[in-house]
């Protein structure tokens, strides 16, 4: 946990080496606010440390780190309110916002930072992915709330298909990472294992990505997060037509549910997608997940594997 | 006896002078040095929009010496001296004072050019550069006109001084 404990000063940097000591596996987020105690988020818990208070010296000292002393560059990410470090672990920024003509231009003061710790987790598809190959892989939709790790799955379901399984030859992917959440990428660079024979369109719209990622790149499976909105959906529409499979995440809670919002509506009933996973979490069982073939029918349900 | 220690007397107190209005005509020469590495720090910045710690390395590449030893300094200092990028550019200013002609106010022009470096937007950025830029041509303005009026005399004073106060002993 270097990349993030290096972030800090060293006053701030001991406490917390100290404190996390051998709780890094489970720790999720670092929130910090000025002139408040620092938040620790782990999987089941979270903790207020009171007796570490950021001041505004330190929070000078973090922007400089994660902006490698140059805040000139950060433009973009001032205006998206996030940056991806390295090691893919994403960190939210909140403070004073300037807009020009009612459009966000950029963060000024930052005051509110969460360090989110990626943990990418190598293993989640293994049991899944059988389901999704029937003599080339079926298109797949992948349903789940925030944080019931869609992000997660994609991510390695792409890394199984690039690199091959059992018997099953490596496929050409194409990610359209219009987030940098699956293959978090710094400058074009994913820094995540997405697989040796995945290419990634990051930061790019949806829509257009899957376009240009047919036209350019020539996948055989396509890798999308978070689809949602009638363009989105045209753009899938476009790229079943041109014979790539599709493997795409979509908010929400249940399959009754997205049969009722309109723009998601169409790919449930046009029979467009083969399988669909549905991923839950709750208290009691943990992380599960459901596949249920083209007709709905439940094929599986299990708990997800590389999740303690 | 007394002609050796009056020539050697001599000798020195024209050195001196000289070294003197060398001084005098190397502050313009390095203020110079330093906007223009100003004006190469702000083009890396807009148009390459390099880190700090690589456009150092180019400003320091393009440069020559002494500013060529402040950038070369900076680059190697940095996230290594220190994490904070101020310690490590006040050293460096120091460091680069002692082997520099500049003179008092260039140093806090850019020591407090220094606080501003990396911790704001382009525009501001440049603006800040910008800045320490006009400062440092209205020094460069006063060291000019400092060594068109003394450049010339610095350099007789040491021998008439040498010369005087050796007819005063004789």
């Amino acid at each position: 946990m270097d990349e993030i404990s290096r972030l800090f000063p060293e006053r701030l940097q001991k406490e917390l080496n100290r404190i996390l000591a051998h709780r890094w596996d489970t720790l999720q987020e670092i929130r910090l606010r000025l002139q408040q105690p620092i938040e620790l988020i782990f999987n089941q818990t979270h903790e207020q440390l009171a007796h570490l208070v950021p001041d505004k010296h330190d929070f000078t000292h973090i922007i400089q780190q994660l902006s490698d002393y140059s805040l000139y560059r950060m433009e973009e990410e001032l205006r998206e309110g996030y940056m991806t470090i390295e090691g893919g672990h994403r960190v939210g920024l909140s403070g004073k916002v300037n807009t020009l003509h009612g459009s966000v231009k950029a963060i000024q003061y930052i005051t509110f930072l969460n360090i989110r710790i990626a943990k990418q987790k190598v293993g989640t598809a293994n049991k899944v992915i059988s389901y999704l190959y029937q003599q080339g892989y079926v298109n797949t939709l992948i349903i789940g709330a925030p944080q019931t790790g869609k992000t997660t799955l994609i991510r390695d379901i792409a890394r199984m298909i690039s690199s091959g399984w059992k018997h099953i030859p490596s496929n050409k992917v194409g990610i359209i990472d219009e987030r940098s959440e699956i293959a978090a990428s710094i400058k074009g660079i994913p820094q995540h294992d997405v697989g040796a024979r995945t290419d990634v369109m990051d930061a790019c719209p949806k829509a257009e990505g899957m376009m240009m990622m047919i036209r350019s790149m020539s996948p055989e499976v396509l890798i999308v997060d978070e689809i949602g909105g009638q363009k989105d959906v045209d753009a899938l529409m476009e790229a079943l037509h041109a014979g790539v499979a599709v493997v795409c995440t979509v908010h929400g809670h249940s399959l009754e549910e997205l049969k009722r919002r309109p723009g998601v509506q169409v790919l449930l009933e046009g029979r467009i997608f083969e399988r669909f996973i549905l991923l839950n979490r709750t208290a009691a069982s943990g992380y599960t997940y459901t596949i249920y073939d083209a007709n709905q029918r439940n094929l599986l349900t299990e708990k997800m594997g590389g999740y303690s | 006896m007394i002609w050796m220690g009056a020539i050697l007397f001599i000798t020195t107190t024209t050195w001196i002078g000289f070294e003197w209005s060398n001084r005098l005509a190397n502050r313009p020469k390095h203020i110079r040095q330093v906007k223009n590495a100003l004006q190469i720090l702000e083009a890396e910045m807009m148009y390459s929009h390099l880190p700090l710690q690589e456009a150092f390395y180019t400003i320091q590449k393009q440069t020559p010496f002494p500013i060529h030893a402040f950038f070369d300094r900076l680059y190697k200092n940095m996230n290594y001296e220190s994490k904070d990028f101020q310690v490590v550019w006040e050293k460096s200013l120091d460091a680069f004072m002692d082997i520099s002609c500049l003179g008092k106010n260039e140093q806090e022009i850019l020591r407090q050019f220094g606080q501003t470096l990396g911790k704001h937007d382009f525009l501001q950025q440049q603006k800040h550069i910008q800045l320490a830029a006009s400062h440092l041509e209205r020094e460069l303005e006063a060291a000019n006109e400092q060594y068109q009026r003394y450049g010339k005399m610095t350099k007789s004073l040491g021998i008439l001084c040498g010369v005087f106060v050796v007819l005063l002993l004789l």
